[in-house]
C-alpha cells in the first residue's frame, strides 16, 4: 500500500509522454484519415537524431527539442504529398492502401535505423536527468525525477499550444473544418492538401521531439519503434479515433497500467495487459471510452 | 381488415439533437402500393432506413406480419421477405449483371446452380436477360435501376421497398418501370414506394403518407391527400397533380 | 478447353511436375529451397485471401504461423504426439486466435483490424519470450527428423491443397461471390441477406488456418523455433510484400510475388548476409513503391485484371460487336 502513491505518480508522469505521442497521431488521423504505422519509427528517428546532435554539439537535449521539431516537421511536410497520392488513388481501396504504405514506410525506417544506428542501446544525457524531487511524509515517500516531471510539463505545454492553435487561429479553424467535412471545407476555399501537409508535418515534428525526451528518460534502440506504435494505437483507440479531448485520459490510464505492472506485477506482461484492454474496448465500445471516436 | 403486413408504431429516430423522424405511425395493407412522400429533408429516407434495418428506431416499433422486427439488421430482414432498393444505385461493380442477381438469389437458393436458374428468371422478368454478361457498371442508368429492382426481387420478398426507382428515367423508361411495379403488385407483393415524381406516386398508390420535418402530416387516398391544405402548404405550391 | 477450366488444368500440371521433381533431383539443398519457396507461396496466398478479397489487412499474420509452430512443437516435444496430429492442432490454435481477434474487430472498419492484429502479434511474441513452457528467448528444440523429401511433399500437399480449396471457394462457390459483394458494397450486400461479419470471419479463418498449419510443418521441419524467428515481424513483412508486389485480390499474384521475392531473398542472403538489415529496407521500399506505382501488383498490372474501367471497356466491346452483328443480319 505504501507503494500506491508512487505507482500513481509514476503513471501520471509517464502518461504525459503518451499524451504527446497520441495527440499528434490522433490529429493526423482526424484530418487525413490515415493510421500511420510509422509513428513509432518517427519517435525512434527523432530520438536518435537528438542523441547524435547532442553527441556532436554538446548542447543539452532540452534545447535541441525545437530543432528536432523543425527538422522533422519539414520532413513530414514533404512526405505528406506522397501519402496523399496513395490515399486519393482510384485504384483499389485507398484507405487501406494508405495503411499498407505507412506499414512499408515503417519497415524502411526500421531497417534504416538498424543499418545506421546498429543494435546498440543509448541514452541521451540531459542535465535534468540527474536529480529528482523527493517528497517525504511519514510512511509516504515519493521520488519524482526532474526529467520525468519535465516530460509531464512538456506534454501539458504541447497540449495547451495545440489546443490554442486549433481553437483560436485561422489555421486551426481550417484544420477542424477539414477534419469534420473534407468536401465542404474544400468548397469554402480551404486548401486541403496544404493544410494536410502542415498537419502531418506537425504530427511528425511532435513525435520526433517526444522521441528525444524519451531518449533522456529511457534508453533508445533502433527497434524501439514497434512498441511505441502499439502504445500510440492503444491510446488513440481508447480515446476514440480522432477525438483529441479523450487522449489525456487514455494516456494517463495507459501510464497507470504500465506503472502498476512495473511495481506490483511483472513488467513483461504489460504488453499483454494493454492488448487485453484494447480488445475489450473494441468489443464493448469501439468508439472509445467516451464513444466519440470516428 | 386483415392484419396489416407492416405496422409502423410511433417510430422516432434522433441523431444527436436532430429529430429526423418523429412519432410516425401507419399501417400498410397487404397487397397494396403505399406511397411515402414529402419535401426534401422530410425524413423519408431516414424512415426508409429504419424500416429496412439500417437504423435502429430510437423509440417505437416496426411490425412485419405481426412480428416485431424493430432493430433487426438488413440481412435478417432479407431472409424474412423484405427487399429494398437504394436511391443511389450502386451495383456490384466488377461483377456481371447476372452475377449481381445471382448474389441476391443466394438468399433463397443457397446452391449456386439453383440461384443461377432463379437469377435468369429475374433477368427475364426485368428485361435484362440480353445484357446478362455485361459488367454491371457498364449499364445505363435505366438498366442499373432495373438491376436494382431485380436484385430485390430475387429475394422473393413479400414487402418491397422502392427508393426513387423512377427518378432520372425518360418517360418511356418510367412507364416501363411503372408497369413492372403494377405487375409485381398483381403478383401479391406489397410495395412501399418513395418517389419525388408526384405523377407516379399519385397514379399508382392505393394510399399515401406525407411527411414533413420528420412528422406525418397526412395519410389517405392520393386524391384526398392532394387536396389536404397541410400537404399543399408543405410543398409550397409544388407539383401536386 | 474453356477458359474456366484452363487455369486449374495448368495448376494441376504444375503440381504434378513439382511432385515428380524429387524423383530426379536428390540434392538436399535444392529440395530445401523448393520446400521453403512453396511455404512462402502458401503464406502469401493466405494473407491475400483476407487482404485482397475483403480489404482487411492482417498485420499480425506471422502470429498465426508462430502459434501453429509453437503448438505443434509443444505437442511433439512434451506430449509425444505424432506429427500428423500435432500439425492440425497448430491449425486449430490459429483458428482459436482468429476467433478471439476477429469477433471484436471484423465488424469494425479495416483500420481497427490492422491495429488489433498488429498489437496481438507483438503481444504473442512477448508472451513467448516470457513463459517458461515456450522456452523463453531460447525457444524450443525438437528431435531432428531429417527427411527432406518427406517435408517437401508435406509442404507441397498442404499448399497445393490450400490453393485448390481457396480457388474453389473464391471462384466457384457462392462464398466467393458474397466476398466480392461485401468488398464492392457492404451495405448493399446486407440488404440481400449477406451477413458481412460472418463472411469476413470465414475469410479470416481461410487465411489463418493454413498459416497455422504451415507453421506446424515448419516447426517439425526446421526443428528449432524461437520467438524471433516464428513470432517476429519478418514473417508478416515478407508475406505482405509478396502479396502486394505480386497482386492483391488474385490467387496467382501472390504466387508470382512469393517466387520473385523468395528468389531475391535467397540471393541476398547468399551474397549480402552482412547487410541483413538492408533487406528490411528493401522490403519496405518494395511495399511502399508497389502501393504508389503498382497498386494492382505485378500480376494485376500485366494482365489488366481487377481494373473496373478495363472490364467496362471489354464488356462494351462485346456488346457493340453483338449489336453490329445483329444489324448486319437484320
Amino acid at each position: 500500500m505504501e507503494l500506491l502513491p508512487q505507482a500513481i505518480v509514476d503513471g501520471i508522469l509517464i502518461g504525459g509522454i503518451y499524451i504527446t505521442i497520441a495527440i499528434g497521431f490522433s490529429l493526423a488521423y482526424g484530418v487525413m484519415h490515415i493510421i500511420d504505422f510509422a509513428v513509432g519509427e518517427w519517435i525512434m528517428l527523432g530520438a536518435f537524431t537528438g542523441y547524435y546532435l547532442n553527441l556532436w554539439s554538446h548542447i543539452d537535449p532540452m534545447l535541441l527539442l525545437p530543432v528536432v521539431f523543425i527538422v522533422f516537421g519539414i520532413v513530414g511536410y514533404l512526405i505528406q504529398p506522397l501519402i496523399h497520392r496513395v490515399i486519393s488513388g482510384k485504384k483499389g481501396n485507398p484507405v487501406l492502401m494508405g495503411l499498407v504504405f505507412t506499414f512499408g514506410l515503417a519497415l524502411v525506417f526500421r531497417g534504416s535505423g538498424l543499418t545506421v544506428f546498429g543494435f546498440y542501446s543509448h541514452s541521451i544525457p540531459a542535465a535534468l536527468a540527474r536529480n529528482s524531487f523527493f517528497i517525504e511524509s511519514g510512511n509516504f515517500f515519493l521520488t519524482i525525477p526532474h526529467i520525468r516531471f519535465t516530460g509531464l510539463f512538456y506534454a501539458i505545454l504541447i497540449t495547451v499550444i495545440l489546443q490554442y492553435i486549433l481553437k483560436s487561429t485561422d489555421f486551426g479553424r481550417a484544420v477542424r473544418a477539414l477534419a469534420q467535412h473534407r468536401e465542404a471545407a474544400g468548397l469554402m476555399g480551404i486548401d486541403a492538401r496544404r493544410i494536410s501537409s502542415y498537419v502531418y508535418g506537425i504530427y511528425v515534428g511532435i513525435s520526433a521531439m517526444t522521441g528525444v525526451l524519451i531518449g533522456c528518460i529511457f534508453s533508445i534502440t533502433a527497434q524501439m519503434g514497434g512498441e511505441y506504435t502499439v502504445l500510440a494505437f492503444f491510446v488513440v483507440v481508447l480515446a476514440g479515433m480522432g477525438y483529441l479531448a479523450g487522449v489525456p485520459w487514455a494516456a494517463f490510464l495507459l501510464g497507470l497500467v504500465q506503472s502498476f505492472f512495473m511495481i506490483y506485477f511483472n513488467p513483461s506482461y504489460t504488453l499483454l495487459a494493454v492488448f487485453v484492454i484494447l480488445f475489450t474496448i473494441l468489443l464493448i465500445s469501439p468508439r472509445g471510452l467516451f464513444g466519440k471516436g470516428v | 381488415m386483415d392484419e396489416p403486413i407492416l405496422r409502423v408504431e410511433h417510430v422516432t429516430k434522433t441523431f444527436g439533437g436532430l429529430h429526423a423522424v418523429q412519432d410516425v405511425s401507419f399501417d400498410m395493407a397487404k397487397g397494396s402500393i403505399f406511397g411515402l412522400i414529402g419535401p426534401n429533408g422530410a425524413g423519408k429516407t431516414t424512415l426508409f432506413n429504419v424500416i429496412s434495418g439500417y437504423y435502429k428506431p430510437t423509440t417505437g416499433n416496426i411490425r412485419f406480419e405481426g412480428k416485431d422486427i424493430s432493430g433487426w439488421p438488413p440481412y435478417r430482414l432479407a431472409h424474412v421477405g423484405i427487399g429494398r432498393t437504394f436511391q443511389i444505385v450502386k451495383p456490384f461493380a466488377g461483377l456481371s449483371v447476372l452475377e449481381n442477381v445471382v448474389i441476391a438469389s443466394l438468399c433463397r437458393y443457397p446452391k449456386k446452380k439453383e440461384a443461377e436458374t432463379h437469377a435468369w428468371r429475374i433477368l427475364e422478368l426485368t428485361g435484362l436477360a440480353d445484357r446478362a454478361h455485361l459488367p454491371a457498371s457498364g449499364l445505363t442508368l435505366a438498366g442499373r435501376k432495373r438491376l436494382e429492382v431485380g436484385k430485390a426481387l430475387a429475394l422473393e420478398p413479400t414487402l418491397l421497398l422502392l427508393d426513387e426507382v423512377v427518378a432520372g428515367l425518360n418517360p418511356t423508361e418510367a412507364d416501363q418501370t411503372i408497369g413492372l411495379i403494377l405487375k409485381l403488385r398483381d403478383q401479391g407483393i406489397t410495395i412501399l414506394i418513395v418517389e419525388h415524381i408526384m405523377r407516379v406516386i399519385m397514379n399508382i398508390s392505393d394510399e399515401v403518407v406525407v411527411l414533413n420535418f420528420g412528422q406525418k402530416i397526412a395519410q389517405g387516398k392520393p386524391e384526398d391527400v392532394a387536396r389536404d391544405p397541410a400537404v399543399v402548404e408543405a410543398y409550397l405550391g409544388g407539383e401536386v397533380r | 478447353m474453356t477458359t474456366t477450366h484452363r487455369k486449374p488444368f495448368i495448376a494441376g500440371i504444375a503440381v504434378l511436375v513439382l511432385a515428380a521433381l524429387p524423383v530426379f533431383i536428390h540434392d538436399t539443398f535444392f529440395l530445401r529451397v523448393l520446400t521453403e519457396s512453396i511455404m512462402w507461396i502458401g503464406l502469401a496466398i493466405a494473407w491475400d485471401v483476407l487482404a485482397g478479397y475483403t480489404g482487411y489487412l492482417n498485420f499480425g499474420h506471422g502470429a498465426f504461423f508462430g502459434a501453429g509452430a509453437y503448438i505443434t512443437a509443444f505437442l511433439i516435444k512434451f506430449v509425444g504426439a505424432p506429427f500428423l496430429l500435432a500439425m492440425p492442432a497448430g491449425g486449430l490454435a490459429a483458428a482459436l486466435l482468429a476467433f478471439i481477434s476477429g469477433i471484436p474487430t471484423l465488424r469494425l472498419k479495416g483500420a481497427y483490424f490492422a491495429i488489433a492484429t498488429w498489437a496481438m502479434a507483438r503481444a504473442l511474441q512477448q508472451l513467448a519470450l516470457v513463459l517458461d513452457i515456450t522456452g523463453g528467448p531460447d525457444g524450443m528444440r525438437l528431435p531432428p527428423y531429417l527427411h527432406p523429401q518427406f517435408f517437401y511433399y508435406v509442404m507441397l500437399v498442404l499448399v497445393a491443397g490450400t490453393f485448390a480449396l481457396m480457388w474453389y471457394l473464391l471462384e466457384h462457390a457462392p462464398f466467393g461471390l458474397k466476398v466480392k459483394a461485401i468488398r464492392e458494397d457492404e451495405a448493399g450486400a446486407m440488404s440481400l441477406g449477406i451477413h458481412p461479419t460472418v463472411i469476413k470471419m470465414q475469410a479470416y479463418l481461410l487465411s489463418t488456418v493454413p498459416a497455422g498449419l504451415i507453421g506446424g510443418v515448419y516447426a517439425y521441419w526446421i526443428t528449432y523455433i524461437d520467438p524471433a524467428s516464428v513470432l517476429g515481424d519478418l514473417v508478416t513483412d515478407q508475406a505482405v510484400v509478396m502479396a502486394v508486389f505480386g497482386g492483391l485480390g488474385t490467387l496467382i499474384g501472390p504466387i508470382i510475388g512469393a517466387v520473385i521475392i523468395y528468389f531475391f531473398k535467397t540471393l541476398f542472403w547468399a551474397y549480402l548476409s552482412d547487410y541483413q538489415v538492408l533487406y528490411l529496407i528493401i522490403l519496405g521500399i518494395l511495399i511502399a513503391m508497389s502501393v504508389v506505382f503498382l497498386p494492382n501488383g505485378l500480376y494485376g498490372t500485366l494482365t489488366g485484371r481487377t481494373s473496373g474501367k478495363a472490364a467496362i471497356e471489354r464488356g462494351l466491346a462485346i456488346e457493340t460487336k453483338a449489336k453490329t452483328k445483329e444489324a448486319a443480319h437484320g
